[in-house]
């Protein structure tokens, strides 16, 4: 059963969506979660409000492999770690993230997409 | 003007217990500029979740994603997969599993408390918190039958029951440890050196706690009321005693402190669980495979662990995903150091109670 709430958009509309409804001492930003789903990556917001038992609200969007996601860092200052994290981990591209946080240089390339399969040893 | 030094912190340093590196640049020994980085033990467990393990492993395997929060990574992904698939859990088990996770707060908090008092110099109150944690330590091994990786939650409940002798074990040894607690509280209200170094150091207001996100002890302790047993309402925790531990000055100091009063009412609430527990079955037996998608943000000692289950009608899911507490509070700990000495570097960031484990999971 899906418990948190919704919203579908595209990638030209988050920045706007995001300046529309957040506020820094009503709303938490919780993190950016990327899925490869084998045709493009699903890319979620999760937002949640101080102090209220509300369910979780959820920006959603799909991009394609090659495309390159905006940046949300100038809205919401911590977020530059979920956005490095997606560079790393799922090989998006996202403005202003450079890479190299979450993985070292010689570290295999976006391993959470589902063409990377790990060596058996 | 300075002359700028560029000063390494990590990755190896004798204040970390985990690797993480940053690169202060200074001037005059206060702090212009940082970089960070925390990509040294990356170790797949979200993508081996994802390709090697059926989801009724996963529980066994999360655990391992932290030795001090392994109960939180297992409850947090147990209650996401009962969420999505509609599974109710024994009310037995509800109190049992408030039980573990409450001890595994005293126990984390308790090593963080040690930690902070090692780096400001304290040996002796260091090896005095780490001799009073062995009590929670005790419990913890008593109750689930390991000391450090627990593998008691599973999913639809828990592995093994409270019984009566567990009860009598455990009962004095919280009654002993909360009056170390108190006496511990009262060494650190009223230690002189320990005010000195600590108060007014290292403040992250409230307005920059929200403006980066902070999340558990970190926010707690800049007077921003967050706490996922209330916002996210898993447990019953109203009816076990639970309130929430504020304090304002936003300081190292009272980072220190929100762990304490918080284990105060950890051994509370573990006691009211105990005294209460519901009779009825510890699991209920658990059918199919996870189709659909649900979340859980579960609060971990550190603070806000988010966990994001997606499957599709198969054994193996198709996304899990671990948003841990430190990966949260790097943000505002990177934007703290800024114009601060760097002879606090250290204090600084062990009041963080930083676990790279957990981020690098």
């Amino acid at each position: 059963m899906k418990n948190f709430q919704e919203e579908k958009i595209t990638p030209d509309q988050l920045r706007e969506k995001i300046k529309s409804f957040y506020k820094e001492d009503e709303w938490h930003f919780i993190t950016i979660n990327g899925t490869d789903t084998g045709k493009s990556i699903e890319v979620k917001y999760f937002f949640a409000k101080y102090g209220k038992k509300e369910p979780v609200y959820a920006l959603s969007l799909e991009i394609d492999y090659d495309q390159t996601l905006p940046s949300i860092t100038d809205l919401i200052p911590s977020a530059w770690i979920a956005e490095e994290e997606l560079y790393d981990l799922l090989g998006v591209k996202v403005e202003k993230a450079k890479g190299g946080i979450f993985l070292e240089p010689d570290s295999p390339k976006a391993p959470l997409r589902k063409s990377f399969q790990p060596k058996e040893k | 003007m300075g002359k700028k030094f560029v000063v390494p912190f990590g990755s190896q340093h004798v204040a970390l217990p985990e690797p993480i590196r940053f690169v202060f640049t200074t001037e005059n020994e206060i702090i212009r500029n940082v970089a960070v980085d925390f990509g040294y033990v990356h170790r797949g467990i979200e993508k081996a979740c994802m390709s090697k393990f059926k989801y009724t492993q996963v529980p066994y395997v999360v655990a391992r994603v932290c030795g001090l929060c392994s109960i939180s990574h297992a409850s947090g992904y147990c209650l996401a997969i009962e969420t999505l698939m509609d599974i109710e859990v024994p009310k037995r088990a509800v109190y049992l599993r408030i039980i573990a996770h409450e001890l595994d707060r005293i126990h984390s908090h308790l090593f963080a408390v040690s930690h902070l008092c090692e780096v400001a110099g304290y040996e002796n109150l260091f090896m005095r918190v780490m001799r009073d944690r062995e009590l929670v330590m005790e419990c913890l091994e008593i109750f689930t039958g390991n000391r450090v990786q627990y593998d008691f939650v599973t999913i639809g409940g828990v592995n093994r029951d409270l019984t009566k002798e567990v009860y009598e074990e455990l009962k004095p040894r919280l009654e002993e440890l909360e009056k170390r607690l108190l006496q511990l509280k009262e060494i650190f209200e009223k230690d002189y050196t320990l005010q000195m170094r600590w108060k007014g150091a290292g403040v992250i207001t409230k307005e920059m706690a929200q403006k980066y996100n902070a999340v558990g002890p970190i926010a707690r302790a800049s007077g921003l009321a967050t706490d996922c047993r209330v916002e996210f309402g898993y447990f019953p925790y109203e009816e076990l005693g639970y309130r929430m531990v504020l304090y304002h000055e936003g300081d190292i100091w009272a980072r220190n402190m929100v762990r304490v009063d918080e284990s105060l009412v950890s051994i509370e609430i573990a006691k009211n669980a105990m005294d209460n527990l519901p009779e009825g079955e510890i699991n209920v037996r658990v059918r199919g495979n996870p189709n659909g998608e649900a979340l859980v943000r579960w609060e971990a000692p550190r603070g806000e662990l988010l966990y994001y289950v997606k499957g599709n009608g198969k054994p193996v899911l198709e996304r899990l995903r671990i948003k841990t507490p430190t990966f949260s509070v790097i943000p505002v700990m990177k934007e703290l150091y800024y114009n601060q000495p760097y002879a606090l570097v250290p204090d600084i960031t062990i009041s963080f109670d930083p676990c790279l484990s957990c981020t690098a999971r």
